[in-house]
């Protein structure tokens, strides 16, 4: 469904990708791990079209995307929830929401994006109303969340979304991404949380120093040094 | 003593409102895109030829024409995004707001000697069957049209204000002030957001201009003066703050008469440009913003 | 012959020129041109070095130039010798200048701007309350009235601005001022004080400034005080420097000359024509050649060397194929 090629890309004069080559099938749940400033999430901006890369190519459904304008990536099936969530503070849960189902083609369906949304996501139905800055952590994430959710897309990427999160909250949030890719969205995690990315993903591949040094999935991808670093703390 | 003071009193708080509506246009734009348009007060002066004009050769009573001010201005503001403010999109905001600036300025001496070589230098006022009309409270004279501008102004604001928070396009606009990355995320249009925010900016400017010609009058070099109190009073009134900014506009007007009361007309232009000075060095966030990065 | 020597060569032939300039030429009106083209020139030059080399928007310039006109203007109708009132003029700008730089450079980029500009407006609008009086010459000056030394002080002024320019470009300070323009706060970490910078720039904007000021009070026979303060004079100061090419030397003297030619040229048609014309030119340098015509020239240069070059090297590949014969495989 994704596949990106030999993407190299720079911020300003420094690299931070090298030839990244990876694929994620349709309904595969697909983790990136490594390390911190490997470029899990350089890699995310690519694809969502806030990067451009200086080389290489990122095709979806068979489209090339490189180089698209990130709200028109949105329209043809990505969606990613960025790092910290970033939900609109000063606008409301429904807002929020609303804003995620801007694309023409999501609009439509918004009555029933948000009813999805809400089964899913129970705690933000009850604070519908209330002012996005007014929620706790978790709730914020799951706002991110489900706002990326209400494009419709078929493909979810996912950056970091245990950061900062109480391991009970984190949990939740785990459990809620598995039904997701359950429901049919494919996913593309970046996680630190390296157990749980293990956990959650069929697959996962392990980036370090802005290449990818590996792939494989669970115990396999033990015989890394960083992995087995994070994984046995 | 009381009621000439009075008298500046009102005469500032009616121009005041004006001022704030030609202020929230800029401070919208500028909000948004970080452009600074400083060709603001040209295009405020096209809203007042253009209402000017229907009048002087139509006859269509100004307060009528203001809706076709509104999309003889949104398409003046479509051109000249386009042309030339569009391409500043990309650049860091220091750049963008820099660089606008120049090229609005570029633009002002263009729209003001096209003015000049259309419209002559002379003053034009429009001045309809009832200009003369007034009020008179208390021994206070309030012209009828000043009051109808004053409305009309407020309307204008409480209408903006509900764009902004009811409509889809208004809260993807509040999205992209917030958190642009996010926003396009959401896939929401960033450039088609700056194009709808400069160009609603350009119409309030027109609409102003508009009313500035029917309660006062126009000439093709009112441009600097007019941007510059929408500067003085977007500093003043903190950005993206609509009513913090209206309230502005009426704190230049009355300080303006009061000050042109006990000091003398001549310097009534010193003493907000004085303020706006202060209140930049010392509080740039403005009288009613709040402090942002 | 260095760089260096070749261009105090020329320096030197061109002010030689200009020198003899007057002398050749009958027409009054032909001089007179030749008095604004220079004294745009200091104009633009003097605004350069703190809008071009140091990167600060300077929207107040005409601040500087209209104080150099009025403590010109009082001292040397009041009797003093033209020599202490033209220094009286820059003296006057370079304190103003003082003044309000610490607290203007807290602002920076458009901040800046828009605070010269108003910092620029409040004088104009209060000497034109404070002064609203033609000032006008004496009889007995009028009388002795020569427009030849007015020239030459025009020159000099002129002459001076630019070399100064040219001087502090090259110097440490200059590299310092420019450090400023690219990257203020790398250059502080890097131990270059920006305010001293800015302030120093400021300073040497402001007294040539001054000075072109005071050349100016002498020159002119009756105007308004207001006048010189007026913005327009900041605004045809930018637009030339910019278009000519900001933070060179040669750039405001050839946007300078190119803006009154143009200006002299549409007057003869139409009026204001010229502030339109120089209106587009200025929005195209700045959106697509901020280098201005200097720029421009540069590039012209390097695309008619690279075809220079082509040509050449298609010769010498051409000269070995028309080699002598060799036979065989």
């Amino acid at each position: 469904m994704l596949e990106i090629e030999g993407v190299d890309a720079f911020y300003g004069d420094l690299q931070a990708l090298w030839g990244i080559s990876l694929h994620v099938d349709e309904g595969e749940l697909v983790a990136l791990i490594g390390p911190n400033g490997a470029g899990k999430t350089t890699t995310l901006h690519v694809i969502s079209g806030l990067l451009p890369p200086s080389s290489g190519n990122v095709r979806f459904r068979g489209r090339d995307l490189t180089r698209e304008r990130p709200d028109k990536i949105v329209a043809m099936g990505i969606s990613q929830v960025p790092e910290g969530g970033r939900v609109f503070t000063g606008m409301t849960v429904l807002e929020n929401l609303e804003l995620g189902a801007f694309i023409p083609g999501a609009r439509r369906h918004k009555e029933e994006s948000l009813k999805r949304v809400f089964s899913i996501f129970p705690r933000l139905a009850e604070r519908k109303n209330q002012r996005a800055g007014t929620l706790s952590g978790g709730e914020r994430q799951m706002l991110a969340i489900a706002r990326a959710l209400m494009s419709k897309p078929t493909l979810l990427l996912l950056d970091e979304p245990s950061f900062g999160l109480a391991p009970l909250l984190v949990e939740q949030i785990f459990a809620m991404i598995t039904e997701i890719n359950a429901q049919g969205v494919t996913v593309l995690l970046v996680e630190q949380n390296v157990r749980a990315a293990l956990e959650l993903s069929h697959r996962a591949y392990v980036v370090e120093n802005g290449r990818i040094v590996g792939e494989g999935s669970g115990t396999g991808l033990l015989s890394f040094e960083s992995v087995r670093r994070a994984y046995l703390g | 003593m009381l009621v000439p003071l009075a008298q500046n009193v009102v005469s500032g708080i009616l121009v005041g409102a004006l001022y704030g509506l030609a202020a929230v246009g800029l401070s919208l734009t500028f909000g948004v895109t970080k452009f600074l348009n400083v060709a603001h007060g040209e295009l405020l002066m096209f809203g007042g030829y253009a209402s000017f004009w229907a009048f002087t050769l139509l006859g269509v009573d100004p307060f009528l024409t203001l809706p076709t001010t509104l999309v003889f201005l949104g398409l003046m503001g479509v051109l000249l995004y386009k042309l030339l403010f569009s391409r500043m999109v990309k650049a860091t905001e220091d750049v963008k707001v820099k660089n606008t600036m120049l090229i609005g300025f570029g633009l002002s001496l263009i729209l003001q000697n096209v003015a000049l070589r259309l419209w002559t230098a002379n003053d034009r006022a429009i001045t309809t069957s009832y200009s003369g009309m007034a009020l008179t409270v208390f021994g206070v004279r309030l012209p009828v049209v000043r009051l109808a501008n004053l409305v009309i102004a407020l309307v204008c604001l409480v209408a903006l204000h509900l764009f902004l928070q009811r409509t889809c396009t208004g809260k993807a606009i509040r999205a992209t002030v917030e958190d642009w990355a996010a926003a396009t995320l959401a896939g929401i249009d960033i450039d088609k957001v700056y194009l709808e925010s400069f160009v609603l900016g350009a119409m309030l400017a027109g609409v102003a201009g508009a009313l500035v010609g029917v309660g006062y009058s126009i000439v093709p070099t009112m441009g600097l003066e007019w941007t510059l109190i929408a500067l003085i009073v977007m500093v003043l009134g903190g950005l993206g703050n609509i009513m913090g900014t209206f309230v502005g506009g009426i704190i230049l007007g009355v300080t303006q008469s009061v000050t042109s009361y006990f000091a003398g007309g001549a310097y009534r232009e010193v003493v907000g440009l004085l303020i706006f000075l202060l209140v930049l060095v010392f509080r740039p966030q403005g009288l009613f913003g709040t402090k942002q990065g | 012959m260095s760089k260096k020597a070749v261009a105090l060569v020329a320096l030197l032939v061109t002010l030689g020129l200009l020198a003899a300039f007057p002398l050749l030429v009958a027409a009054k009106s032909i001089v007179n041109l030749g008095c604004l083209v220079l004294l745009y020139i200091a104009l633009a030059s003097s605004w350069n070095i703190l809008g071009g080399y140091t990167g600060q928007t300077n929207l107040g310039h005409a601040a500087f130039f209209g104080l150099g006109t009025l403590a010109t203007r009082l001292l040397w109708l009041s009797g003093r010798p033209l020599w202490l009132s033209l220094l009286g003029g820059g003296s006057l700008a370079v304190v103003f200048a003082l003044l309000i730089g610490i607290p203007a450079f807290r602002l920076r980029g458009a901040y800046f701007a828009i605070g010269t500009l108003a910092l620029a407006q409040i004088l104009y609008v209060t000497v034109g309350n404070v002064f609203p009086m033609l000032s006008a010459l004496p009889s007995q000056v009028l009388a002795n009235y020569q427009l030849l030394p007015r020239y030459y002080l025009f020159l000099g002024v002129a002459a001076l601005t630019v070399t100064a320019s040219y001087l502090l470009a090259n110097s440490r300070l200059g590299l310092g001022m420019m450090a400023v323009r690219e990257e203020e706060d790398a250059a502080e970490s890097l131990g270059v004080s920006a305010l001293k910078h800015k302030l120093v720039a400021l300073s040497a904007s402001a007294f040539l400034a001054g000075l072109a000021g005071g050349a100016f009070a002498y020159y002119h026979v009756g105007y308004y005080p207001q006048l010189p303060f007026s913005p327009v004079w900041t605004f045809d100061a930018v637009m030339m420097a910019y278009v000519g090419g900001t933070g060179t030397i040669v750039g405001p003297i050839v946007g300078g000359a190119f803006y009154v030619i143009v200006k002299e040229y549409l007057a003869l048609k139409l009026v204001e024509l010229h502030l339109i014309v120089f209106g587009i030119l200025f929005i195209l340098v700045v959106l697509f050649l901020p280098g201005g015509f200097v720029e421009a020239w540069a590039h012209l240069r390097k695309a008619l060397a690279r075809r220079a070059a082509q040509r050449q090297a298609s010769l010498d590949s051409g000269e070995r194929r028309a080699g002598p014969y060799q036979p065989g495989p």
